[in-house]
């Protein structure tokens, strides 16, 4: 069973595609923004995209749990 | 018929803990207990300087209700408006994404704080970030961010 620390949309989830999408060394930005309250992955990675202007970097597929509804 | 008029009406004046700031009654405002002759001159002081200071404030121009009156100043919106410079990119003047870098920025105007404010962020929140780092399921990705992290922070503990 995955560790629900690694859901899409937690915390650490936040800190993983911000911090490695942002740059190591945008760490403290990265990690600000990981924290704040964003309503979904989507617009977490979304975000990521205007600012970078690619997709977001970070994590793996087999590290999440794919929800289809 | 007792009338009930006149006699004590229960003022202050009937405490006898009350103590009067200008001394004696303290009805009139006049000071008092100065040397024969010396009460009449401090109370002349006293209504000259009133009036002084009453002129003076007359004199004085009131401050504006609204000081920046006829400054024509946008108005501020708050963080989630549309931008008011559809034409710039948004991360303008920061080292990634579209548009220019912070070469463009006032040189001077700011100092570099990225590396103190990673190494402050870092020494916060690193050991929570290496626990979650040992995570089976943590991505390799955030195992390399931590190691970034741990290795700035020896380094900037060697260097003081």
């Amino acid at each position: 069973m995955a560790d629900s620390i690694w859901m899409p949309g937690s915390l650490f989830d936040n800190i993983d595609k911000f911090a490695n999408s942002l740059g190591y060394q945008n760490s403290a930005i990265a990690i600000e923004l990981a924290m704040m309250s964003w309503k979904s992955p989507d617009e977490r990675d979304a975000f990521i995209t205007s600012i970078t202007g690619e997709d977001p970097k970070g994590g793996t597929e087999k590290n999440y749990i794919k929800q289809n509804f | 018929m007792a009338e009930n008029r006149g006699g004590a009406n229960g003022g202050p004046q009937y405490n006898p803990a009350n103590v009067s700031g200008t001394g004696g009654a303290g009805q009139s405002g006049n000071y008092t207990g100065f040397g024969y002759g010396k009460n009449q001159e401090v109370n002349n002081q006293r209504v000259q300087g009133n009036q002084a200071m009453a002129s003076a404030q007359a004199a004085t121009p009131s401050a504006p209700q609204d000081p920046y009156q006829g400054i024509n100043m946008p108005q501020l919106g708050t963080l989630f408006d549309p931008t008011s410079r559809p034409d710039e990119p948004i991360t303008a003047g920061v080292d990634f994404g579209p548009g220019p870098g912070s070469e463009v920025l006032p040189q001077g105007l700011m100092n570099n704080t990225r590396i103190d404010e990673n190494a402050k962020i870092a020494a916060q929140y690193l050991p929570d970030l290496a626990m979650a780092a040992k995570s089976p399921d943590a991505p390799d990705s955030f195992k390399n961010f931590v190691n970034y992290l741990i290795q700035n922070s020896q380094s900037a503990t060697q260097n003081g």
